[in-house]
């Protein structure tokens, strides 16, 4: 076959590559009570963390000689606005420090809603294909239309016709289920005011999504790297940039695979983040690339997307479940 | 595409469904509403492509199954993954959505973590043996309730499409849809595709064999069935309007109200493997041979003009009484 | 056009008129389609003699489709299935005739998110097919009669042309009760505002069809005594005055079909074989329902009064 002398760019898009380390490491995710807590709670978080670094990057070491590992750090700007970067981040990076740890990206959480003008989450939320329950042949109404996604099926909700058959109740089934069921069905948004309010778990799911290199828009990379140039951080989280790099690190945002290092209050919401990626058809080019990569560097991913994200799930530091209860 | 992780999977079978219909909207769309319209994905390309027609495919989405499998012999096979389903629209006026599966000779004996068959996008595994022949017949028959349903995914997003804000909802004429099943047997790589059959039936059915080579990719079948449908759609359905015979009766509509869309909608878009992949357009030749797709839709044209153009000259008899 | 047949209660010769309404429309040339939403007894089938065919569609027809069973709800060629000898041979130049049959195993249900999608769906996927789409609704207060106003309220749907007639006969009880379904409580009206309609656009797309009404002045009545005479004229009158009062009165009335032996009692369509050579069926029953036929798209028809 001849290639074609006609062509219209239009009509034969492509993906572009993303640089990529070997690991992301999370070292954690600020929500305003943990601010609120007081340095002191960020100290016993950063220590307690620190011994988990290690064994995670003592763990990429057994794999390669030159790892490349990339830390990075979430604060939450979506569900609650506190404090300033100017005021906060100095912080943040001070008491990570004392800890002995580097923490290579900063991102604001909204940036998983909508970074630079993209819709990320929107767009993640197209990629949905439910995991089919068995029985299903393509009649089931879209996630898209009831906000929820289950590992499974729902107790059966069916108007009955009239004089129809009266039946019990049926419990939820998991499929992948092995004798028992785990059911679980997460709330990926909601509305209020004709407004859309993401929950935790997409956002975290489309923060997993940007961390393994998965994420493109229109073919092009999304959430990449600013470098803050100016003395100060900025007043406004607005005026941070939704990725924000704050050492002259050489290891990629984006790699092959990640660890999340969290408080074990956070199980619940990781279990759901899994759940989601379980479900996710992410962009065919950029699985590919990984793929391939990781692959041509001795490491290869394992196929599943969700397969690829590790968690640390350590006891909540001293004091601080004591400080939400009062 | 290549599986991007994980064995290969061959695929021995692909099936599919093309739904055509016109664009419910009074003026057809340009380029830019055509990649609006097709955007199933905030962060995927639309492709288009301006000549020799205008032609806007979607990116593809996928639908996940698990449930039986239509087969003719009523053997009971259960298979689980995922249907791509994608949109076209030609010219901004017809819009198609097709549905379609490929199906390798034999899958695990149970259902794998769904992860897994998220990243083999398009392809539905069987629960142990795929009964290739009888799977096949049984596309084309048509699913039984609660069986793998591809002309039903297809109709969802057609109905998804037709619901969009950017359509007016007003057609310039009444139409019908069409429905093309079709199957593909894959064949050993490097051979030449064929086209063994192509079956007009009752009630806007179409059906098609094809055999496809292992190196042309699922997509490109689709592609080729998509144009086929186009094509089988405009015969299909201006040969209805001009055989209403009623055509220019007293009573009856007049001839420039039946024939004028025609013209303005339809005539110019006619072009047999215009976005065809190079591997599959041969497979028009057969039907350019017989029964002649081209040849039907050129008397249709200069029929239409020529039924026009009387419009233009007084009749004998009326030429006769004015003077 | 949608054309939503509708009646007080049963018994009112909605699915036997309206069926005729649809056959002759499609002598005209028109392509029409004819949905059973009557979802406690479907009887349409059997008005066009396609009971066989129906049979075989059992389980897959609009209650299938409407709760999501099926992805298409099954059709018929009434041309090409019926048993009525007639319209096996329908006359050249005349439209398709589409029957969309009902589940005899379904019965009423509310409407779902879901349900009414489909419904909307099908709608315009069938306005956009046929001339006339004719849609056959459960009598009375119905979900089916619920799920059209529900369906014709969405934005989806707004450009689009929909009547609603509904029939009842001539009776006292009959002529309140059709009152009552379209301006009384939950009526058509009041159910169809509540759904988003337009009060006055709704009110102006609604028309009646008064069914089995017996003319006074036909040769049928020619035999019986004065007194017999004298009182069925006064009973009339009384009937117009009553109609008139609760606001279906004359120009709200698109057309009446008389008192006819064989929609009676065959509930079946009347051909023009019935009139003409076998004589079976009255002229004036097949003139009013042509009439009728022609009004359902006549604007003149629709305007306000």
């Amino acid at each position: 076959m001849t290639e074609a002398v006609f062509r219209e760019s239009t009509a034969e898009p492509r993906t572009q590559s993303v640089p990529l380390a070997h690991l992301s490491v999370e070292l954690g995710h600020l929500y305003m009570e943990d601010f609120e807590a007081g340095p002191e709670r960020l100290r016993e978080h950063f220590a307690e963390v620190r011994v988990w670094v290690d064994a995670v990057r003592a763990s990429v070491d057994r794999r390669t000689k030159r790892p490349r590992i990339s830390t990075c750090f979430l604060v939450d700007d979506y569900f609650s606005r506190f404090s300033t970067p100017a005021e906060l981040i100095p912080m943040v990076l001070k008491e990570a420090e004392r800890a002995g740890l580097v923490i290579d990206y900063l991102a604001r959480e909204s940036a998983c809603a909508v970074a630079d003008r993209i819709e990320l989450a929107e767009s993640v939320m197209h990629r949905l294909v439910e995991s089919p329950p068995p029985g299903s042949y393509g009649s089931r109404p879209p996630v898209s239309r009831t906000g929820w996604l289950a590992n499974g099926q729902r107790t059966p909700w069916t108007p009955r016709s009239a004089l129809g058959e009266i039946k019990g109740w049926e419990p939820p089934r998991e499929t992948a289920a092995r004798n028992h069921s785990v059911f679980m069905d997460v709330e990926l948004w909601s509305e209020k005011d004709g407004r859309r309010l993401w929950s935790c778990p997409f956002l975290a799911a489309v923060w997993q999504l940007a961390r393994l290199g998965l994420l493109r828009h229109l073919g092009e990379p999304v959430l990449v790297p600013t470098s803050w140039a100016g003395e100060d951080f900025p007043h406004d989280w607005d005026r941070l940039p939704p990725l924000t790099r704050l050492t002259d690190t050489k290891a990629a945002f984006s790699a092959y695979r990640t660890c999340t290092l969290m408080p074990n209050r956070f199980l619940a919401v990781e279990d759901a983040v899994r759940l989601i990626l379980d479900q996710i058809d992410v962009d065919a080019g950029a699985l590919d690339q990984v793929a391939t990569r990781s692959a041509g560097e001795g490491m290869p991913v394992p196929a599943a997307v969700a397969q690829r994200a590790t968690y640390v799930f350590y006891e909540e530091p001293g004091g601080a479940s004591a400080a939400e209860e009062a | 595409m290549p599986s991007p992780s994980g064995p290969p999977t061959h695929s021995v079978l692909v099936c599919g469904e093309v739904r055509t219909c016109l664009l419910p909207s009074l003026q057809a769309l340009d380029g830019r509403a055509a990649a609006q319209l097709l955007r199933l994905r905030a962060d995927d390309h639309v492709r288009v492509s301006e000549r020799p027609t205008m032609y806007a495919l979607s990116p593809e989405v996928l639908t996940g199954v698990d449930c039986g499998l239509p087969a003719a012999n009523g053997a009971k096979v259960r298979a689980v993954g995922t249907v791509a389903v994608r949109g076209a629209l030609t010219e901004g006026r017809l819009l198609q959505s097709t549905a379609y599966v490929s199906l390798p000779a034999a899958g695990p004996d149970v259902r794998r973590p769904w992860g897994q068959y998220l990243v083999r996008p398009g392809l539905v595994e069987p629960l142990g043996k795929l009964p290739r022949q009888a799977v096949a017949e049984g596309v084309l028959r048509g699913a039984g309730r609660g069986e793998l349903d591809l002309g039903m995914i297809a109709e969802g997003l057609l109905a998804q499409l037709r619901r969009h804000a950017l359509l007016d909802r007003r057609v310039p004429f009444k139409s019908s849809p069409t429905r093309l099943r079709w199957v593909a047997r894959r064949e050993p790589e490097g051979g030449r595709a064929s086209l063994v059959n192509f079956t007009v039936a009752e009630g806007g059915l179409r059906a098609m064999e094809l055999l496809l080579p292992a190196d042309v990719p699922a997509a490109a079948a689709a592609g080729l069935c998509e144009d086929l449908a186009l094509h089988d759609w405009l015969l299909t359905t201006t040969q209805y309007m001009l055989d209403n015979s009623r055509l220019g009766a007293a009573d009856g509509p007049s001839v420039v109200e039946v024939l004028h869309p025609v013209v303005v909608h339809l005539l110019h878009l006619w072009m047999p493997r215009a976005h065809v992949d190079p591997a599959l357009g041969h497979l028009w030749d057969v039907l350019e041979d017989r029964p002649g797709f081209s040849r039907q839709w050129e008397n249709l044209g200069r029929r239409i003009r020529d039924r026009l153009a009387l419009q233009a000259v007084p009749r004998p008899y009326e030429a006769l009484s004015r003077r | 056009m949608l054309i939503f047949a509708a009646s007080d209660k049963g018994g009112a010769g909605r699915t036997v008129t309206s069926a005729n309404l649809a056959y002759h429309r499609a002598m005209a040339g028109d392509d029409v389609c004819y949905l059973d939403f009557d979802f406690g007894s479907p009887t349409a089938a059997t008005v066009f003699e396609v009971a066989d065919a129906r049979e075989a569609t059992d389980g897959r027809g609009l209650h299938a489709y409407l709760i999501g069973e099926v992805g298409e709800p099954a059709w018929i060629d009434v041309w090409a299935k019926t048993e009525h000898p007639v319209l096996r041979n329908p006359p050249p130049g005349c439209g398709r005739l589409v029957l969309m049959p009902g589940d005899v195993s379904g019965g009423e249900f509310a409407t779902s998110d879901d349900n009414l999608r489909h419904c909307v769906d099908l709608l315009m996927k069938l306005y956009y097919e046929y001339d006339l789409v004719v849609v056959d609704l459960s009598a009375g207060r119905s979900y089916a009669v619920d799920m059209a106003l529900e369906a014709t309220a969405q934005p989806e749907m707004r450009e689009i042309t929909a009547r609603w007639l509904v029939f009842h006969r001539w009776t006292h009880k009959h002529v309140a009760a059709a009152a009552s379904l379209a301006f009384g409580v939950r009526g058509i009206i009041a159910g169809g505002v509540a759904r988003g309609h337009d009060e006055e656009a709704l009110r102006g797309a609604i028309r009646f069809v008064r069914a089995a009404v017996p003319d006074p002045e036909s040769p049928l009545w020619s035999q019986v005594s004065p007194t017999q005479s004298a009182w069925m004229r006064k009973t009339d009158g009384d009937l117009r005055q009553l109609a008139s009062a609760q606001g279906v009165g004359y120009s709200q009335v698109l057309g009446s079909v008389p008192l006819e032996p064989v929609l009676q009692w065959r509930e079946q369509l009347i051909t023009a074989e019935d009139v003409v050579d076998s004589q079976i069926a009255n002229q004036e029953t097949w003139q009013a329902l042509s009439r009728l036929a022609g009004r359902l798209t006549d604007d003149k028809y629709w305007e306000q009064a």
